[in-house]
């Protein structure tokens, strides 16, 4: 659940907030790529805010839809991630 | 903060200079005038170890590290006037070769980097199309997993290296539902049934660096020829345009240098009015900005390099320096042309090629305007 917060916090403040649209919620299982919150430069920030808050090395090819589409995506890559 | 480089280094560089000097610039007017790739040439750097420095020794390269290869691009630029050639030893580098290296299987690695660093194999990258230049993502060249196939469906354009090349990095749209995140790269050989390279594109400057459109029409690729997983293209585009903006530009340091050595001898030499035309500040205060302009990218470009060898990720950074580079690089061959009066429009002196030449730097790898947008969303924008 902390994960899913700090993640949906993140996304609110530093990547929608400068895309233009306008949301103060996001749902566990909408798609974060086809919805627009997260574009080609977005993913960026968020893979180096992902390294840097959970203390995680995230390799380039790890970096593909099924981790990265939603909410509960990310947050079962990133548990994932930290028990490794 | 030491800004010294080693002995080691600094050898490297001028042993580069002097093989640039004396095998690369022959016939480098008349080349230019035709348009015409050396082949010679390009086995003669690949030789001279240029295409490998950077990647590791299994593979047929030095394993320099980045700071050590640049300075090594950079005297590579210094030392040969035929910036075409630099350009297509730039594009294989930076967005083929890297790409193998980082994101192939080890079959793909042990199959293709070995030839790419020797030279027998000459690599494209194939990323913008008729429809998607600056919106690079926008691809409506399509591949379907059929069998054990990759069917490709789609144009190219502006591929460097297109009509020379036997290996291409091509990516297209897999899942389009996924946008970005559904670009994925695949290495297609040019024998590959479906794979048509057109005719060359001629272009104003860069002429040596052959360029064309490729058409795909039921190319068939096969599967183990993908590039890293269904859906990775973006990241693999994304890390070697990042390469290419923080590497491309180093060979033009040394374009920089050389103009202003020609501009200062020049400067000396020329008398009007009584006097050398150096004494004249409107002449002075050029070079001075020329000077400057090439300190302050070189500076930019060696901080680049250091936080790739050291952080590895650097995308606003080198967007800065991409910047910065490519219009100085603009500014400082108007300088050199007005400074050479009607000499610098001729082509014997080869000043007004440079400018040529110079002009595309703020278009590829992301035009000067995407740069200011990169930088800009990276400061919260």
């Amino acid at each position: 659940m902390e994960i899913m917060k700090d993640l949906e916090k993140f996304l609110l403040s530093e990547i929608i907030s400068n895309s233009g649209l306008d949301k103060n919620f996001i749902a566990p299982d909408e798609n974060l790529i086809s919805s627009g919150i997260i574009d080609s430069m977005g993913i960026l920030k968020l893979v180096s805010y992902l390294e840097k808050s959970f203390n995680i090395k995230i390799a380039n090819e790890e970096i593909v839809p099924e981790n990265f589409q939603t909410l509960n995506s990310l947050v079962q890559f990133v548990e994932i991630k930290i028990k490794k | 903060m030491d800004f010294d480089f080693t002995p080691e280094q600094l050898e490297f560089k001028q042993s580069t200079i002097k093989f640039a000097d004396k095998e690369l610039n022959k016939d480098i007017i008349l080349r230019d005038k035709e348009g015409s790739f050396s082949k010679g040439l390009w086995k003669k750097c690949a030789d001279f170890g240029i295409l490998g420095f950077p990647f590791p020794k299994e593979y047929g390269g030095a394993d320099c590290d980045i700071l050590t290869t640049l300075l090594v691009m950079e005297g590579l630029g210094y030392g040969c006037r035929d910036n075409g050639l630099i350009f297509s030893i730039n594009g294989q580098m930076w967005t083929v070769q890297i790409p193998i290296l980082h994101f192939g299987t080890t079959e793909q690695k042990n199959k293709y980097l070995p030839r790419l660093c020797s030279g027998d194999l000459i690599g494209a990258n194939g990323m913008t199309e008729p429809g998607s230049g600056s919106d690079s993502f926008a691809l409506s060249t399509t591949a379907k997993l059929k069998d054990d196939f990759y069917i490709l469906n789609g144009t190219k354009t502006f591929i460097t290296n297109a009509p020379i090349a036997d290996l291409f990095i091509v990516f297209a749209t897999t899942d389009k539902s996924k946008g970005f995140m559904g670009v994925t790269a695949f290495l297609v050989e040019k024998n590959f049934s479906g794979l048509k390279v057109s005719k060359e594109i001629e272009k104003m400057g860069l002429k040596t660096s052959p360029m064309a459109e490729v058409i795909f029409e039921d190319c068939k690729v096969p599967a183990q020829n993908r590039l890293s997983k269904e859906g990775n293209g973006a990241i693999i585009f994304n890390d070697g345009i990042e390469w290419e903006r923080s590497c491309m530009l180093a060979s033009d340091i040394g374009v920089l240098e050389r103009q202003l050595e020609v501009c200062i001898k020049y400067a000396k030499e020329r008398r009007q009015f009584n006097k050398p035309i150096g004494k004249f500040q409107a002449i002075s205060h050029k070079i001075a900005d020329m000077k400057v302009r090439l300190e302050t990218a070189r500076l930019i470009l060696y901080k680049v390099a250091w936080l790739k060898k050291t952080q590895d990720r650097a995308g606003m950074e080198a967007a800065i320096a991409k910047l910065y580079l490519s219009e100085s690089l603009i500014k400082s061959c108007l300088d050199a042309i007005q400074i050479h009066g009607g000499y610098g429009y001729s082509t014997e002196y080869e000043i007004e090629r440079e400018l040529r030449d110079s002009l595309s730097s703020t278009i590829y790898s992301g035009t000067s305007e995407i740069q200011r947008n990169i930088i800009a969303k990276y400061l919260g924008l």
